[in-house]
Order: C-alpha cells, then structure tokens, then sequence
C-alpha cells in the first residue's frame, strides 16, 4: 500500500512538472503545442543514454536531457513562430507523429520499440535513489523548483511580455516587443523543464519505450492544463492529479468494463475537455469567464 | 526630453506616395505628407477613408504596397513593427488593446520594458522608472486603479489606460487613433490637458478624430483623407471651412 | 516501372488527402473555427460504412450511412459546440481544445465499439489488376480519382455559381460583409460544415476498402488537413486542393528512397520547408497581422 502510493506521489509529481511547464506557454503565451511529450521522450531518453554511457549523477542526466530538448525545440520554434499560432499547432503535432517514427526506429539511441531496459538509478550526490518512497523526495522536490523557477519568470519583466502578447500581440509589438523572438525563448524554457521530468521519468522506471510519448501522451498532458486551469499556478497540478488518479478511480467501479480502462479516461477527459469549453473555459481553477 | 526649436528643419517622418490596396481597393492611394516635430496633425475624414490603413503602413502593421517612408532620416522598409516601436514611433489603437489580463500598473510598467530577457537593472533606474509610472498614473487619474484588472475598468479608464501607455514609453511620435471618442465632457478635458502637456514637452502628435472640437481645439494642422486620397493638408480653418470637404465630411455622417 | 505504379498510387492517395484537407480548408477558411474533430468526421464516416457494410446491408445504405453520419456529425458539433463557444468569446484556444475533446471521445468510442485494431472492407473492386506489365492498379485506385474529380468540381460550381457558395466565400474575407448583405452568418457556417463533412466521405469510404482504417486515423487526418490547409495557403481552396495531391504523391514517390514507416516524415518535412520558406503557401496572399 505504501510503495503503491509513493509510486503515484512520484508519477503525479512527474507528469505535474510536464503540466506546470506545458501551462507555461499555454496559458501564458498562448502557444498550443501537441509536442510536449516529444521533449518529455528525448528528455528520458538523452538521460538513460547518458546514465549508462557515462555516468547516473542527475548533475549531469538532467542537464544533459535539458540541453538536448532545448536544441530541438529551438529547431521546431524558430521557424514555426513566426508565423500565426496554428502553424504552430500544425507544426508541433508533425514533430510529435515524426518522433513516434524516430523513438521506434533509432535503435541505438532508443532500444527501438523494446525501448531501454536497466537504466541505472538516479545518482544524487553519492547516493542511488531507488525506492518509490525516497525517489519521491527527489521529484516533489523538482517539482517544486520547476514551479518556483516558472512563477519567478511568470512575474519578471519576461512574463509581463508573454502576457501581454497573450492579451494582444499586435500591441506588445507596438510597445517594442520582439514577439516570435519572446515567444521561441518561452518554447525552449518549457521544452528543457519538460525534459527534466524525462530525465526523472527513465531512471525512476529503469526501463522506458515510445509507448510513454506519443501523441496521445501529449494530449493527456494538454488535458491536465486544460481541466485544472489553464494560466493558473494550482490548475497543472490539480489536473495532473486528477488524471493520473483517474484509472484507480475508473478501476473502483466494478460495473464499468475494466478491459477498457484506458479508454474510459481518455473518454473522460475529452468529455471534460469539451464540456469545460463551453461551460467554464478558465477550467476547475481558473476564474470564471466574465459575462 | 525638451526640444528647442530645431536647428535643422528636417521632418521626424517623411511620407512620400504611400500606396495599399485590398483586393483591388486603394486603401492608401498617393499620400505624401511630413511630420514635424512638436507639431499636432490631425487626420479626418469620413468612416473607411484609410485612416487606420495609414497608421498601420507607417508602423509596420502592414507591407505597402508602394511609397517610401522615412523616420529620422532612415528608410523604414521592410523594419518590422517591433523595431519601428522601439526606434520611437508609439501608437494607440482604436479598440485599445490593452493587456487585459494584467493590472494597471503592470500594462503600464510593460510598457517601458522592451527587451526579450529578463535584464537585472539598476536601482536608480528602477526608481527613476516607478517615478516615471507613477507619474502618468497621477495624470491619468489611474493611480487609485493601479492593482485592477484592465479588464475590470470603466470605458473612460480604458481609453486613459491606453494613454498612460503610451506616455509611459519615450516615443517622439504618438499615433492616437480615436482616443477621444466616446469621452465624457469632463474626461475630454482632461484628456486634452494631458495630450498639451505632452506635446509642450515635446512629444510630436498625429491623430485620427471625428470630434471637431478637438479638431479645432488643438490641431496645428489637417489632413483630410478621403477614399485613400489625401485631399487637403493645412491649418485648422482653411481646412474645416472648405465647402467642397465639408460636404464629403458631413455627407457621409447622415 | 516501380516510380509509374508509385505515381498512382500516389495520386489515388492524394486525391483522397485532397477531398479531406480541403473539408478542413473550407471551414477554418470560412468560419475560423478551428475544426480539430475534422479528423474525428472521417473516423465517423469511414465506420459508419465499415459497420453497416459489414452486416451487409449493401453498398447505397452504407454509403448513405456514412453521409449521414459524417453530416450530422459536423453540424451537430458546429450547433451544440462551437456557436455557444462562439457567443461567450471564441477564442482560437477555447474552440480549438473543444475541439480536440469530441475527437478524443470519438476516437475511443469507436475503438470500445468496433477494436482499435486495423479492419479493412474487402470488395472485388480493391483487387489490382495488371495494367501494363509490371503496374498493378484497383479499379478503386480510378473511383478515388473520379470521385475526387467530381467532388471537388461541384464543390468550385457550388462556391463560384451559387449564392450560399459565394457568401462563404466572402466570409473569409470579411464577416461584416455578409451581415450587410443580409445574411444569416451561423446558416452559412452550418453549410460549411455540412459541404465540409461531406466532402471526407468518399475519403473516408475510399480509405476503408484501400488501405484501412483503425480509430486513431483521424490524427493522421488532422496531420494532413493541417499541413495541407498550410501548404495550399490558408484561406485558399484551390491551393489546399493542389497541397493534398502533393503530399499524396510526394508521400508514395518517398517509398522510392525510404522505407513506409517514414511518410509522415515525408509530409512533416514538407510542411516545415513551407513554414520556413514560404510561410504564405503555395496559393496564399501574404498574411498581415
């Protein structure tokens, strides 16, 4: 029971840093991408291949696996912001559906669709992190730094600018703001903090295939942001929760067919999804839209 | 900031032949004109005239389609808005566009704050900076609102919200497209104090109006478009007693 | 030989991507509405017909099936979704994520109906025949065309001919404009959708009897009614007509050099080079901000 719930507090922290860092240029910059899981993957990917080819210290896993999701959002952000923001939209669910391809066939880097088996426990300082409740010190411990870091540039000169070029873009430019420049500078700050939850993601599983980031983990991502409360500090992390409590909840209820678990949640959500557009755009958290 | 009567008489921004069209529309057909500093231009002209279009070519909102137009002696093809902003062209625009989400003092403190990261800066400067905002709120009559919402403001309060902006910046140019409309008597003179004051300090004004006591009122020149075109471009009276414009000008509003 | 049986079949493939995209192109055109459950139309379609030609019911009520479906679908969302979105604000975001939640339900309700395995319709009409030698052609690769060609030319006698078609036209344009002339701007936005959705259906049906159908399909639809609304150049039907042919075809000549899991690449790197070079598309007006 108790490895049961630490393994949930890990996973709820994981992917609540991939829903504070998405909501980051989301509901700030008013960019949606469907390629989140994309630098979540290389994240996990670039940190076990560095944990086993040189060495398990997070000093250098996550760094590594920041970098490397930086450079490729940069690739994808530079170009695609320049223009309107469905490009954008467009551009990143091509990048996701490509990396299915790349994470399954780039057998070296990968394991292909086996994926990467024995990736050595997180090596913090000297000491090995493996068990669920130790490891939980770790992530909610990142998880806290990501969001302290992300409120701090929220209320920083940086922020005010991603906001105010949420508010009206045509504006911020007319006050001087270099807005795909700006906007490309938020892409890669969310793609490296994503990646930090890549990194923690491989070594606390020790095992990781491309089943965990394709597209429909992207949009489970998405869903968590939109249904606690997009622009909202609480509102990823509610989100994340809530989704990732989900399956036990779906489970609890013998009536519902338990073969199909998986796809009651993603029902759910996307009934969520929708039905909070219409009724409650702001999400759980978010204030209500003025009448 | 204070500008003597300038030794070289050269324009801040010269307009020569300025052309858009939309779909085969001239929106902008033809239109020279300079700005000069310290001086208040008003534009006029009847609703769909090409005000708004003409704001927009010489801010970079939108490409022209022919014409040159210089600012402070440099060709501004092909800059992009952001650095004509920066380069010290400011604008207003007529449905506000105000950083809704963001408060009052946040809009205006944005304002001021061009670069894309996050600078540590001097506490003189920072003093000198909050001095400068709290300024223009005093003036604005905003400084009570400072912690609320744009969205959350009264008309009036919008349209000096987008004041303050702008007067928070250091641009030389102001483009005020209607910021008077819809005004109350009293908020209108207020805002005509405030728009003298800045210009006394020098700041150089173009405007689009409809309300022609503002017009008269501060105007040391007209430009009349119509249909793209600009028709007459001279002092206040000349312009507004012009039978032939009067009719263009009036006719539409019936 | 291999390059010729290519070409076809690429054409086939783009001729459907054609009639999909330009359902996509014409409503965000139109309307703005980003339409994400685009894709969720032809999932709709395509097993509607899977379905009822399944329990032989024969080929006219399938297909009507499938029409129905993919019709109701779109007008429905567009009614029940979209217009109470719209009337409180309507932002690109709020649209678009409720958008993105009906493809998301559909996706999953068809898989918990119908498996979320791979099904295909087996028809006489899928079998290839040798054309000349070395070339292998179904008869269904000459329907995709010919439908494609039908479709599409009473779509450009609709939008250029009738009333309905040119204020959907002017709509992109300028949505004052169709108020001033009098026009109900929600029935025109409802046409689109309906005109939208029925243009995937030969797609959709064409599609389940090709290569196949499984209920996460429609992503791969979006990719390539996004990409192929963005190469076309947005607001340009014609040009998406033009995009999707050419992904088709670029798609299946790709196989020349690269094996079949790599085509979506083929259409990520075209979509890319466009965003990069030539962000207005092949037939776009420069877009102004």
């Amino acid at each position: 029971m108790e490895a049961y719930i630490f393994n949930l507090v890990n996973l709820i922290a994981i992917y609540a840093i991939l829903a504070v860092t998405l909501n980051f240029i989301m509901g700030y910059a008013g960019i949606y991408s469907l390629a989140h899981a994309v630098f979540f993957g290389l994240g996990a990917y670039t940190s076990a291949w560095v944990a086993q080819n040189v060495h398990p210290s997070i000093l250098l896993t996550i760094p590594a696996a920041m970098m490397a999701a930086a450079a490729l959002s940069l690739l994808l952000a530079l170009p695609a912001l320049r223009v309107r923001g469905e490009y954008f939209v467009a551009a990143s669910l091509g990048l996701q559906v490509l990396a299915v391809t790349i994470f399954s066939e780039w057998k070296s880097f990968t394991g292909g669709i086996g994926g990467v088996l024995a990736i050595p426990p997180a090596n913090v300082f000297g000491i090995e992190v493996f068990k669920p409740a130790h490891f939980a010190i770790l992530s909610v411990v990142a998880l806290v730094i990501v969001m302290a870091l992300i409120n701090a540039l929220v209320h920083s000169s940086f922020g005010r600018n991603l906001r105010a070029i949420h508010d009206s873009e045509s504006a911020a430019a007319s006050f001087g703001k270099n807005v795909p420049m700006i906007k490309t500078i938020s892409v890669v700050i969310s793609a490296a903090l994503a990646a930090v939850a890549g990194a923690l993601y491989a070594s606390y599983l020790s095992f990781i295939n491309v089943e965990s980031f394709t597209l429909d983990a992207s949009v489970l991502v998405m869903a968590m942001v939109i249904i606690g409360g997009t622009g909202t500090v609480a509102g990823p992390i509610v989100g994340a929760a809530l989704l990732m409590l989900l399956p036990s909840l779906i489970s609890w209820f013998d009536f519902l067919p338990q073969t199909e678990i998986g796809a009651l949640q993603q029902i759910i959500y996307g009934l969520g999804m929708t039905l909070l557009m219409i009724f409650r755009p702001g999400g759980i958290v978010g204030r209500r839209a003025k009448a | 900031m204070n500008m003597t009567a300038s030794a070289n008489d050269a324009p801040l921004m010269q307009i020569r032949n300025l052309d858009k069209s939309f779909g085969g529309v001239k929106a902008v057909d033809d239109v020279s004109m300079d700005l000069r500093a310290g001086i208040v231009t008003t534009l006029v002209g009847p609703n769909g005239a090409g005000k708004t279009t003409f704001f927009n070519l010489i801010t970079g909102n939108l490409t022209r389609d022919g014409g040159q137009v210089t600012w402070l002696g440099r060709d501004t093809a092909g800059m992009k808005p952001y650095r004509i902003a920066r380069a010290g062209v400011g604008r207003t625009y007529q449905d506000l566009r105000l950083f809704d989400g963001m408060t009052v003092w946040e809009n205006v403190l944005n304002a001021t704050e061009h670069g894309a990261f996050p600078v540590p800066i001097s506490r003189a400067h920072r003093i000198a900076r909050r001095e400068r905002i709290e300024r223009v709120l005093e003036r604005t009559c905003l400084a009570d609102k400072r912690n609320t919402r744009a969205i959350d403001l009264a008309y009036a309060e919008r349209k000096f919200l987008s004041m303050a902006r702008i007067m928070a910046t250091e641009a030389k140019l102001w483009l005020l497209d209607e910021p008077a409309s819809g005004l109350d008597p009293n908020s209108y003179e207020r805002f005509l104090a405030i728009l003298r004051e800045d210009v006394a300090e020098g700041v150089t004004v173009c405007i689009i109006e409809h309300n022609l006591d503002i017009v008269i009122g501060i105007s040391d020149r007209i430009a009349f478009l119509d249909r793209g075109r600009l028709l007459a471009d001279g002092d206040p009276h000349t312009v507004m007693n012009d039978p032939e414009l009067a009719k263009i000008y009036f006719g539409d509003r019936e | 030989m291999l390059a010729i049986q290519l070409a076809i079949t690429g054409l086939q493939t783009g001729a459907l991507y054609a009639l999909t995209a330009v359902g996509f192109s014409l409503i965000f055109g139109s309307t703005r509405i980003f339409h994400f459950a685009h894709g969720a139309t032809f999932v709709i379609a395509a097993y509607f017909f899977y379905g009822v030609f399944g329990a032989g019911l024969g080929l006219l009520p399938s297909i009507a099936a499938a029409g129905l479906g993919a019709v109701a679908f779109g007008v429905l969302l567009d009614r029940l979704v979209y217009a109470p979105i719209q009337r409180h604000e309507g932002s690109f975001f709020t649209v678009f994520v409720a958008s993105f939640g009906v493809g998301i339900v559909v996706q999953n309700l068809i898989g918990m109906v119908f498996g979320r395995g791979f099904v295909t319709v087996n028809t006489p009409l899928s079998r290839s025949v040798e054309m000349i030698p070395g070339v292998y052609v179904s008869p269904l690769a000459w329907i995709a065309i010919l439908c494609t060609a039908i479709f599409l030319g009473a779509l450009q006698f609709f939008l250029r001919r009738t009333h309905t078609g040119m204020a959907l036209r002017a709509l992109a344009d300028n949505p004052e404009l169709v108020r001033t002339f009098g026009l109900n701007p929600r029935m025109i936005a409802a046409t689109a959708f309906a005109v939208g959705s029925v243009l995937v259906v030969p797609a959709a049906i064409i599609t389940s009897a090709t290569t196949g159908l499984n209920p996460a399909i429609g992503h791969h639809v979006m990719l390539i009614s996004l990409a192929a609304t963005i190469v076309g150049g947005i607001g340009s039907v014609s040009g998406t007509m033009l995009a999707g042919l050419l992904l088709g075809l670029a798609e299946s000549l790709a196989l020349l050099v690269v094996d079949s899991q790599w085509t979506e690449a083929v259409t990520f790197a075209i979509l890319f080079a466009f965003i990069i070079i030539r962000p207005a598309g092949l037939l776009g007006r420069a877009t102004a901000h």
